[in-house]
């Protein structure tokens, strides 16, 4: 079960735009702007980089529950197609939204996942752009990837922190004395201010010794772990029309509805 | 059911990919199994064939492949790439001939880019399965001398022959 | 017409039974083959004695594992033995020898100057010799197994076989039997005749080389009427006939075949056609035995071999008759 954060079609308010640091980065693999894509693609020329070219592999981000699962012992091809257009299906009647903004204590199941929703996160990107996200109101920074999941809980309200114009800002969250959820000191989080007044001298040691450099070189186990982009070319293919259409479609319902100021909760 | 992760894109293998890691006994753990793997990828890529035990030659095919996949689709320039590839070639030269020598050879290429053949175990030895380790289009004889394509072996002129005796009888029939 | 008799012949001959002399064109076909396997090892033993003083000649081996000068005997040293040199899966897989990449010889043929040596298998990229040889090899063994395979009151006189043609679909035997004017031979026996041949490449015989005056050739074959006639027009060229010997069975053949009978794999005697020889020719009747076989190590499934086994039952009708 993903814990994302949703969009809803209901509550959103674009009142300011939150422009990501660049260290921030490293929880998002998406370029900052449009611009960077187009740079990036030109950079890779030769013939057998087309397959990373499609521009609808970037669906990944935004609809990542489309990918099966990656464990090869579960995969079953037809499945997976009858599963897709089951879910489109659903799409078509329910609105499930994407995976860009905080939304409120929703939850929506699909096969296998369930959307739990946190709390809202304000300033949000508009509807279009695929701009990575960064949830700034004070319930936890998560990372559109998943690989970093949650600390809302850990964390309070930042101090000083406020809705950002379009100046960029950087926006670091304090976490609150353990006893923590996680070890956050163990992960390699950015944007977190003062983990290190939190930590004891054994858990920086220990930090130290649990320290795993080789495994960002595994490629093996990234791989087991992704589905290749080959395959992602041929799900996209499958399913974006649709999804398209639909984005399309909420986004009229969006303008027709006028939508007020949400407030600030905690998970 | 787990999330695929998104971070990364990676190209598929043209090899059979276990489910499970191997995991190569070490004192060191998954640090030292990942320094056995960096051994055999440097020798393979230095030598181009080498013979081995079957597991460490099934676990270091997969990360030679996925090596020389990473360097075709990111290139020389790429820093993440080149960071990958310093950690597993140990001899720097190395690097240089995998972003300027096989990445040309296998740019284009729609098949495996190495090839595993099970070698003879010598003669009272243990019972470990030994194999053969190579990149394509390596400079040395081949290993094996697949020869079923050959139109002049006896089997296949027989059989050309049949062939064509059966296409003019049904021609003959046909044309009553 | 008194045949020139060779001194050996004349000396084996009043060694041997009288009985047997004189009832010389009585010999069932089992003795005949005795007496010519007998002179055959006589003959040879004779041509061995013959070289006298042993030169040394050097051969260049080409090929895998590495290339190498080996230094062996003039006119004693067959191809064979210096794959003995090389290793065991040498002289299995080598079926013919080729020297100075041009001649192709046998491997049991001795070697009688300098020269460069390759050996060929039946898996090369340019086959086609080796085929032919085996081809050739595969009827020659057909002719001894249809002497071996018959009841002692039948008598087989082996007539010829022509030159290989593999695109035909079988190799072919014409043999010559004198007391089975009708003879329509059932699935059973045809499969006898099969066992009979694989007992032969079971055997795993080499297959030997000699070279004959034609007196001495006939003297051999002077109980096969068709061979006797045939000899002479072989020897014009240059007074020689080429003799095989494949365990007990001579024969008589112009190519190099292959080095043994046990690289003769999968086979079938598919059928026996009756050809009636023309008013005007000695030969009243032929039967016609047709097989076909792949090489030890041809991989094909039994599906496919049916279709050639099939194809092999059809009669092969040539227009040359050749050794």
């Amino acid at each position: 079960m993903a814990l994302a954060i949703r969009k809803s079609t209901f509550s959103i308010l674009a009142t300011a735009r939150c422009i990501v640091p660049r260290e921030f980065r490293g929880l998002s693999s998406l370029p900052e702007t449009k611009e960077d894509v187009a740079q990036d693609v030109a950079k890779r020329s030769t013939g057998r980089k087309i397959r990373f070219q499609n521009p609808a592999l970037e669906y990944r981000h935004v609809y990542p529950e489309f990918l099966p699962d990656p464990n090869p012992k579960w995969r079953n091809t037809l499945r997976e197609k009858m599963e897709r257009a089951d879910m489109l299906k659903r799409r078509s009647q329910i609105d499930i939204p994407e995976f860009y903004v905080a939304c409120e204590n929703q939850s929506v199941t699909d096969l296998y996942r369930t959307y739990k929703t946190l709390t809202y996160i304000y300033p949000v990107s508009s509807p279009t752009s695929f701009e990575p996200f960064i949830r700034v109101s004070g319930t936890g920074i998560i990372s559109r990837t998943g690989s970093v999941a949650h600390y809302s809980l850990d964390e309070g309200p930042p101090k000083g922190s406020k809705l950002v114009s379009d100046d960029t800002r950087y926006i670091y969250v304090k976490l609150k004395p353990k006893p923590w959820l996680e070890r956050w000191e163990r992960q390699e989080l950015k944007g977190v201010a003062n983990i290190d007044e939190h930590l004891k001298e054994k858990d920086k040691v220990r930090r130290e010794l649990r320290k795993t450099p080789w495994e960002k070189y595994d490629l093996m186990k990234q791989y087991r772990k992704t589905i290749p982009a080959e395959d992602q070319n041929e799900i996209w293919g499958e399913v974006h029309n649709q999804l398209n259409q639909l984005r399309l479609s909420r986004k009229k319902m969006f303008k027709k509805r006028p939508v007020s100021a949400p407030k600030t909760q905690l998970a | 059911m787990n999330q695929a992760q998104v971070t990364k894109l990676v190209s598929k293998l043209r090899i059979n990919v276990a489910a499970e890691p191997r995991r190569l006994r070490s004192p060191k753990g998954p640090e030292g199994r990942l320094n056995k793997l960096r051994k055999t990828v440097t020798g393979l890529i230095k030598y181009e064939r080498i013979e081995l035990n079957y597991n460490r030659g099934d676990e270091a095919r997969q990360y030679a492949e996925r090596l020389i996949s990473e360097a075709i689709t990111h290139g020389d320039c790429h820093k993440p790439t080149m960071e990958i590839a310093d950690y597993w070639l140990l001899e720097k030269e190395l690097v240089h001939k995998l972003f300027k020598v096989l990445v040309p050879r296998y740019e284009n290429c729609n098949t495996a880019y190495t090839r595993m053949y099970k070698a003879p175990r010598p003669q009272y030895s243990r019972n470990t399965e030994k194999a053969v380790l190579e990149l394509r289009g390596n400079p040395y004889p081949p290993l094996v001398n697949k020869q079923h394509n050959n139109r002049h072996l006896i089997q296949n002129i027989l059989l050309d022959a049949a062939k064509y005796d059966y296409r003019q009888a049904k021609y003959a029939e046909m044309a009553d | 017409m008194k045949l020139p008799i060779s001194q050996l012949s004349q000396f084996i001959i009043r060694q041997s039974n009288k009985k047997a002399f004189l009832s010389i064109r009585c010999l069932s076909t089992q003795e005949a083959t005795e007496r010519r396997h007998h002179l055959f090892t006589l003959e040879k033993k004779r041509q061995l004695e013959l070289v006298g003083r042993i030169e040394k000649i050097e051969v260049k081996y080409k090929g895998l594992p590495q290339e190498c000068t080996l230094v062996m005997n003039k006119d004693i040293s067959t191809p064979y033995d210096c794959a003995k040199h090389l290793g065991e899966w040498h002289m299995e897989s080598s079926a013919l020898a080729l020297l100075d990449s041009s001649v192709h010889w046998d491997m049991h043929r001795p070697l009688s100057e300098s020269c460069t040596l390759e050996f060929q298998t039946f898996n090369i990229a340019e086959p086609q010799q080796v085929n032919k040889a085996f081809w050739r090899t595969c009827s020659l063994v057909l002719g001894a197994c249809a002497s071996v395979a018959f009841k002692d009151n039948v008598t087989v006189k082996l007539h010829s076989f022509p030159g290989p043609d593999i695109r035909s679909g079988s190799f072919i035997y014409d043999v010559d039997l004198p007391t089975l004017p009708d003879w329509q031979p059932t699935q059973q026996e045809l499969h006898t005749l099969s066992a009979e041949y694989v007992k032969l490449t079971r055997r795993n015989d080499l297959i030997e080389r000699l070279e004959v005056g034609e007196a001495l050739a006939l003297e051999m074959f002077s109980d096969n009427e068709h061979k006797t006639k045939q000899i002479p027009d072989i020897a014009k060229a240059n007074g020689k006939v080429t003799l095989y010997r494949v365990g007990n069975h001579v024969d008589i053949s112009k190519g190099p075949l292959i080095s043994s009978t046990g690289q003769i794999g999968k086979v079938t005697v598919s059928s026996v056609h009756k050809l009636l020889g023309s008013s005007e020719s000695d030969v009243k009747q032929l039967y016609r035995f047709q097989g076909v076989a792949l090489p030890t190590g041809a991989i094909l499934n039994h599906f496919a071999f049916s279709i050639l086994t099939d194809r092999a039952k059809k009669l092969v009708r040539l227009y040359k008759l050749l050794l």
